[in-house]
């Protein structure tokens, strides 16, 4: 019996070690992250959205930051933009966001109201974070109800890319001030002469119909609420399905087909609307040449068009105010990170990063006039508000815009839809 | 592996000297068992318990993950029922679990008959065919499956040859649900292991004995196999109902993140995750989180009641 005893003290006890061993693993795995803070050494987790080429670059200019700055080190983590906010969202609820990050304008009010952002006028007034020689009044674009919860890095607005071969063949000519009743006659004249589709399916993108909107005085979003009726977007909607029946529009499977590449540069139409800094991309997909042309107007001069931007923005709990404000003053103000950076987040935000980057490639060559272009015409307006759900609503906007094209839903009751999301969007 | 040994020398110990000390003993034992089960307990309690019992209390709260949940009662269900995408997922999720089970089960039947002929290579083909099972549930696959099947891929020329134009499936809210449907089949390696290995238990005499009297292969089949076996199609059937119910990686592969087009591929849990992750409303999604296992838990005693029908189970346990 005592020996048994003994056997058995021993199992429980062997048995008592392999569990805590295994919890004990589990817990040493589950904090990791933490850095020693014991030497006076920081370290601020940084977070963006974007492909390769935006990594490699960022990278770059991480290195360059932990050079000058030998006591702050920088941990990267990166997605792309889908799984980015998905995983924004996850941290943040969990009090467990990146200390500084990429964010847009249809994210700033969500976050605000949730608490999630600091406010970096404090640490701009206590010399951490430079808010001067920002380009246009960009700086605006990271206010929200006289905070600063973002500072952009680079602007960009909306364009019309198209193919140069195409257009020419076609002999139409994108010129400024033309109207949408002439774009829509160049995509005419484009299927009758090449038998291609002129765009790839305009009337699903959120960001072009607000533009549409600030055309006839609305705007699609208001302080807290759409800018505009279920009359107006049917009406769109019912315009845009009637030239995807006539083949004016790129057949909406097709496009769906060549993901991840887009229509245009797949060669099933010969324009695309999207944001300026895009059209990098469309080089390198497509066997043409692009190039960007105006936005269609409704009375011959105004676009609708404003500076958009990416921005920077700090957690409002990091244990680092000071070292982010100076993280992110370093990123928007220092030549050496634009030139780096070129375009690829939009043109560059602050003076000194635009005075320190020239273009040199067609392609930045070709964003950069045109942005000069339009900020020459004077059309530039200021960005409109994004009310906290916006992010829902455009993802709503081109899933219902994607069913009207495929002829699954009918305008007037995609609208319907878009309304009773955008309503429970707004209340979340 | 001491306690296994001591084991069967333990009733007459107990007998004879102290019943205390053997309860004690029983009490060690069993203090050991759970102590090496902890780790495994732990989990559970932490891991699936837990998060269990929160989305049963979110189902009945609005909960953006930012703001503490607030009770609504039933309004996550009133709302659910009358959401048309809700109604869509739905109406997604019952078709491919209807359509893409039985033909998933039948090809699995149908090959596990011929690999349960003796043959050279035999172990070969069953390594072969059970190879999609092991990988299907990678993303990668979802990938493969989008090129195959996107426009002027593998798929579309070959049903061009046909005569068949329909642009490639995936961009086509009408056929995209069957590409899904066509990956679910094409794992069919796990039913079909399970049907081998039930075909091996059919007593080999009754063939013979129906031979005798004349029975061709297919009443042989309809008459002997398809009873014997019947255990066996019960349990796949259940199993990968259950597993269709839940098909979600593929969907969201596919569809490139949007369960789409037009929400062709919006299964019931692609739409659960974006009303949870991308919506952030996390009552709703676990109302509609709870709903599923309420389904899936009704579709499963169906299928037990109707067991009684055509499920027949040997002699000796009844």
């Amino acid at each position: 019996m005592p020996e048994n005893r003994n056997v058995e003290r021993r199992t429980i006890l062997k048995a008592a070690g392999a569990s805590a061993a295994a919890l004990g693993l589990a817990a040493t795995t589950g904090c990791g992250g933490d850095s020693g803070a014991g030497d006076g050494n920081v370290t601020l987790r940084y977070a963006w959205w974007g492909g390769e080429p935006r990594t490699i670059a960022i990278k770059k200019t991480i290195a360059l930051f932990e050079k000058k700055y030998p006591k702050i080190k920088i941990k990267p983590e990166f997605t792309d933009y889908e799984s980015y906010w998905e995983k924004f969202q996850t941290q943040a609820s969990g009090g467990n966001p990146p200390d500084v990050f990429q964010n847009a304008v249809g994210f700033l009010r969500k976050y605000d109201k949730r608490g999630v952002l600091l406010d970096l006028k404090s640490q701009a007034d206590a010399g951490n974070l430079s808010l001067d020689n920002f380009r246009n009044g960009v700086l605006a674009n990271g206010q929200v109800d006289g905070k600063q919860i973002a500072v952009p890095v680079g602007a960009n607005t909306m364009s019309l890319v198209i193919d140069l071969k195409a257009f020419k063949k076609a002999g139409v000519e994108a010129k400024f001030g033309w109207t949408w009743d002439e774009y829509f006659a160049a995509l005419q004249q484009i299927q009758d002469k090449l038998k291609i589709a002129g765009d790839t399916g305009y009337f699903a993108i959120m960001y072009l119909y607000d533009l549409y909107l600030r055309q006839n005085g609305k705007a699609f979003f208001t302080d807290t609420d759409l800018g505009f009726t279920e009359d107006d977007v049917t009406q769109w909607w019912e315009d845009g399905y009637k030239r995807v029946k006539s083949g004016l529009v790129a057949d909406p499977k097709k496009i769906e087909q060549v993901k991840p590449k887009s229509g245009l540069s797949a060669g099933l139409a010969a324009s695309e609307f999207t944001w300026d800094n895009f059209s990098i991309r469309y080089q390198g997909e497509g066997d043409s040449d692009y190039g960007l042309a105006p936005i269609p107007t409704t009375d011959g001069k105004d676009t609708g068009q404003y500076l958009g931007s990416l921005m920077l923005s700090a957690f409002s709990g990091t244990k680092h105010p000071k070292e982010a404000a100076q993280f992110i003053s370093f990123m928007v103000h220092d030549p050496e990170v634009g030139k780096i950076m070129g375009y690829d987040r939009g043109i560059l935000a602050t003076t000194e990063q635009y005075d320190a980057f020239k273009p040199t490639d067609p392609n930045n060559k070709g964003v950069s006039a045109y942005e000069d272009e339009v900020a020459k015409a004077g059309v530039l307006g200021k960005i409109t508000p994004h009310p906290s759900g916006a992010d829902v609503i455009e993802a709503a906007f081109l899933r219902i815009g994607g069913e009207v094209a495929q002829g699954k839903t009918k305008p007037a009751d995609a609208a319907k839809a878009l309304f009773s999301e955008a309503k429970a969007a707004f209340a979340g | 592996m001491t306690l296994v040994k001591e084991a069967p020398a333990r009733p007459a110990q107990k007998r004879s000297a102290a019943p205390v000390a053997g309860r004690r003993g029983r009490r060690r034992e069993n203090l050991a068992g759970y102590l090496f089960m902890s780790p495994w307990i732990a989990g559970f309690l932490l891991l699936t318990a837990g998060p269990m019992i929160a989305s049963l209390y979110y189902a009945f709260t609005s909960y953006n993950l930012f703001t503490p949940p607030k009770w609504v009662g039933l309004d996550n269900f009133t709302t659910m029922f009358q959401d048309p995408r809700w109604q869509k997922s739905v109406e997604v999720t019952l078709k491919y679990v209807v359509v893409a089970t039985p033909l998933k089960l039948l090809l699995a039947l149908g090959v596990a008959l011929l690999l349960a002929q003796k043959r050279r290579g035999q172990s070969l083909y069953r390594a072969a065919f059970y190879m999609p099972s092991l990988i299907g549930a990678s993303v990668s696959v979802g990938f493969v499956w989008r090129a195959l099947f996107s426009d002027n891929a593998v798929v579309d020329r070959t049903q061009k040859v046909f005569g068949l134009d329909v642009g490639g499936w995936i961009g086509n809210p009408d056929y995209v649900l069957y590409a899904l449907v066509a990956l679910s089949i094409w794992q069919f390696g796990a039913p079909m292991v399970i049907f081998l290995a039930g075909l091996k238990q059919v007593p080999q005499e009754l063939y013979e004995a129906a031979e005798m009297d004349g029975a061709g292969p297919f009443r042989r089949f309809w008459n002997i196999t398809l009873p014997m076996i019947s255990p066996v199609l019960f349990f796949n059937v259940l199993l990968e109902s259950i597993h269709a119910f839940q098909v979600f990686g593929s969907a969201y592969v596919v569809s490139d993140t949007r369960c789409g087009p037009a929400d062709a591929t919006l299964v019931y849990t692609c739409y659960l995750y974006q009303k949870g992750f991308k919506e952030a409303q996390m009552g709703f999604a676990s109302a509609m989180a709870w709903t599923l296992v309420i389904a899936v838990a009704l579709v499963t005693a169906v299928l037990f009641w109707s067991q009684k029908k055509w499920v027949h189970y040997e002699e000796a346990a009844k």
